[in-house]
């Protein structure tokens, strides 16, 4: 039952992220990535990771993804056109990349991961939250200032004047 | 809990936000005191840094010690430095210079917790707070369309290099169960590791890494960048934005994966030996002096990477005091360029033609700052590459030191031909170079640094050695 | 956990590896970033399945804070974006003219 669902989700996650990644037309693109965004989401549930994918489909799917398709849409006139889309070395690239990884699915099956120690549960959002708040805090609040720096950056940056 | 020890970081990110609160009720034609302002901020924070104490608070995450008080201090030194060069740039050619300046002061807040930080996750976050001002600032001069360029090539290339090296990072955690350095070392050693999913991951977190610190062949982004960002910025960038690399690579490598060295010293050894060599040939070929120095800075990072494969108390010591001196020569030089580029609004070499004769104390700076790259004795210059050189010979790599002294002595060859273009070529224009008083200050504060290191290193070594003694080699 | 690790380690590697070629391919800046994305989706499932196997939790703390980091990083990336298109009619990379990689 969770062996089907994982092939389903895989199948679909690996279909729409490689439309993403080859088709023409940005704005099938971003639409794709959405779908491949909430199949990630989808994973995580099956990895009993409920709060990171709730918060997967509340940042990636509602807030990155939609500021992709405005980016899009305010740059609307290349949506129309066919223009070349690949750029040069596209097989030297592709040979170095695929053999990377390779490399690494050879790496990840040789090694045997020991199965876990303790027996418990998946982390709770609950211990999920405390730990935000206590041992995480520091990057918590830097974090928060990073949000801030993009906030001004992008008002500065896009700002018509 | 330790707040006490986090109060420098946090005064400085206050005083960003009251450069963007007092920005708001300026007049325009006043923003460009906000320069001074913020020029105070640092030198209290300095004063901060050096009096706060030594001590963990947040568990790893944050460990106030030697080595991130040495780091601290240089990406305060080197934000000082390039905001004296900002004042006259921005009032000329800068809209919202509130936001710039309050942009560098938070670039700086994610370095200095950056090199505090014994932990990845706040590494990682540290890091991004660092390079998504850095976006910013080198997109800023909205009109000119090379430094827009400019901010979504490296914005491009460095959110690409975060995910490599998060990717990197997640083998690692899988591999150790834990994101605490200590803890990392303390698995390493134990277990029967190393892998091959290691060597994997370490490559990863290498090729992160190497393009922040623009070490081929990762490099290409630089020199576009650096070229098209403002020139204060990419003074900034060439010397604090690799710093924080280096800080954060050193305390990954040697604060955690000195048990698996074999794995990654080749690796280092080969990327220094490229960067050396191709950072200073190509640089031979530049007409235009930002790309030059941009070049130059790539070449510089090649030496410290030969530090790096020594793996030493030594390599330490030397890879910061190499930084230290680095930032004076790197950034006099760009304040240089910057004091010709608003006289002039010309980056070209040609145009240094008869630099002697107009502006005698700029060219003779440039002279200085030069010889100082290059490692000519007495500067400081040639402290930081003896050391470095020495911290490799220790390890017996002869070679790579070869490579290192043969390289240097062509770099002699484009430095010169700048100097030579300044004395002994006849001017094509006639009026004085006008140097302001932000931009004098800026060349005065780094011929000291570059001469005291030069002359009477001692104390520097002394005080940087403690900060290599944080790692147990 | 009834699909070993692995599977869930692969198929992370498989979307980096796309988002990788997305990347190097592609010249449009704006797929890019959304191929920037993929590959950080492929970190953040390894950091989630290591961290779900071996029942620890800074791993998904960690990729509560890159997806936010990774909010920041897109708002900013486009503005530059959409700044450039607005000087230059044009969001391809290879239509900016220093942009040789």
């Amino acid at each position: 039952m969770f062996d089907l669902a994982f092939y389903i989700l895989a199948v679909l996650i690996l279909g729409s992220a490689l439309m993403v990644v080859t088709l023409r037309n940005i704005f099938h693109c971003a639409l794709f990535l959405v779908l491949c965004m909430f199949s990630i989401a989808g994973i995580y549930i099956l990895l009993e990771a409920e709060f990171i994918a709730a918060v997967q489909v509340l940042i990636y799917v509602g807030a990155v993804t939609i500021l992709m398709i405005f980016a899009v849409m305010l740059t609307h006139q290349l949506t129309g056109k066919t223009i070349r889309q690949v750029n040069d070395q596209p097989i030297a690239a592709l040979f170095i990349i695929s053999s990377l990884l390779v490399l690494t699915l050879l790496a990840l099956s040789k090694t045997t991961w020991e199965v876990a120690s303790s027996s418990g549960v998946s982390p709770s959002a609950t211990e999920l939250g405390r730990a935000l708040m206590t041992v995480y805090v520091l990057p918590f609040e830097v974090v928060s200032v990073v949000l801030l720096v993009a906030l001004v950056g992008a008002i500065v940056i896009s700002r018509g004047d | 809990m330790n707040l006490t020890l986090i109060i420098p970081e946090i005064f400085l990110f206050l005083w960003a936000l009251l450069i963007l609160f007092v920005d708001f009720f300026t007049a325009e034609e006043k923003k460009h005191r906000l320069g001074p302002l913020s020029l105070v901020g640092i030198v209290i924070t300095v004063v901060l840094v050096v009096f706060s104490g030594q001590g963990q608070a947040f568990g790893e995450m944050f460990s106030a010690d030697y080595y991130s008080l040495s780091f601290a201090i240089i990406f305060l030194g080197s934000a000082f430095l390039a905001i004296c060069t900002s004042i006259d740039f921005a009032r000329e050619r800068i809209k919202h210079q509130g936001e710039y300046y309050a942009l560098i002061l938070l670039s700086t807040v994610g370095m200095m917790f950056l090199a505090a930080s014994r932990e990845l996750l706040s590494m990682y976050v540290s890091l991004e707070l660092t390079t998504i001002s850095l976006f910013v600032l080198s997109a800023y001069l909205k009109t000119d369309l090379k430094s827009s360029e400019a901010g979504l090539k490296y914005m491009i290339l460095g959110a690409a290099s975060s995910a490599i090296l998060l990717y990197g990072i997640s083998l690692l955690y899988g591999i150790t169960g834990t994101t605490v350095l200590k803890g990392i070392q303390a698995e390493l050693v134990g277990s029967a590791f190393p892998g091959p999913l290691l060597v994997i991951s370490l490559v990863f977190i290498i090729a992160g890494f190497s393009f922040k610190l623009a070490a081929v062949p990762f490099h290409m982004w630089a020199p576009d960048v650096y070229e098209g960002a403002p020139t204060p910025i990419t003074a900034y960038l060439s010397v604090a934005s690799k710093g924080a690399g280096l800080a954060a690579m050193v305390r990954v490598f040697f604060g955690s994966l000195l048990p698996v060295t074999s794995e990654w010293i080749p690796l280092f050894m080969a990327l220094a030996t490229m960067t050396m060599v191709l950072g200073n040939i190509v640089a031979i070929r530049q007409s235009n002096i930002k790309r030059m120095l941009a070049y130059s800075s790539i070449a510089q990072v090649g030496y410290i990477l030969v530090a790096l494969s020594a793996a030493s108390e030594l390599a330490t010591t030397s890879m910061i005091l190499y930084l230290l001196v680095y930032m004076f020569a790197n950034i006099g030089a760009f304040a240089v360029v910057i004091a010709f580029y608003n006289h002039s609004g010309t980056d070209e070499i040609c145009e240094y033609a008869g630099l002697s004769r107009r502006s005698p104390f700029l060219a003779i700076s440039l002279v200085i700052f030069f010889l100082s790259l290059v490692g000519i004795p007495p500067l400081a210059g040639f402290v930081g590459k003896y050391l470095l050189f020495l911290a490799a010979i220790q390890k017996g790599y002869y070679w790579l030191v070869g490579v290192a002294v043969l390289t240097s002595v062509i770099s002699l060859f484009y430095y010169m031909n700048v100097v030579r273009q300044m004395y002994f070529r006849k001017p094509t224009k006639n009026d004085p170079v006008k140097v302001s008083w932000s931009l004098r200050l800026a060349l005065v504060l780094s011929l000291i640094g570059v001469i005291a290191v030069g002359v009477y290193p001692d104390p520097f070594v002394s005080l940087i050695s403690k900060a290599a003694s944080v790692f147990v080699y | 956990m009834p699909v070993p690790l692995g599977y869930y380690l692969g198929l992370a590697a498989i979307i980096f590896t796309v988002g990788v070629i997305g990347v190097l391919v592609r010249r449009n800046a704006i797929i890019i970033l959304m191929s920037i994305e993929l590959m950080l989706n492929g970190a953040n499932l390894t950091l989630v399945a290591f961290s779900v196997h071996l029942q620890e939790l800074s791993g998904q703390v960690f990729v509560f804070l890159v997806m936010t980091v990774a909010a920041a990083e897109a708002a900013v990336g486009l503005a530059i974006i959409v700044m450039i298109f607005r000087n230059r009619e044009s969001v391809n990379v290879d239509n900016l003219n220093i942009m040789k990689w």
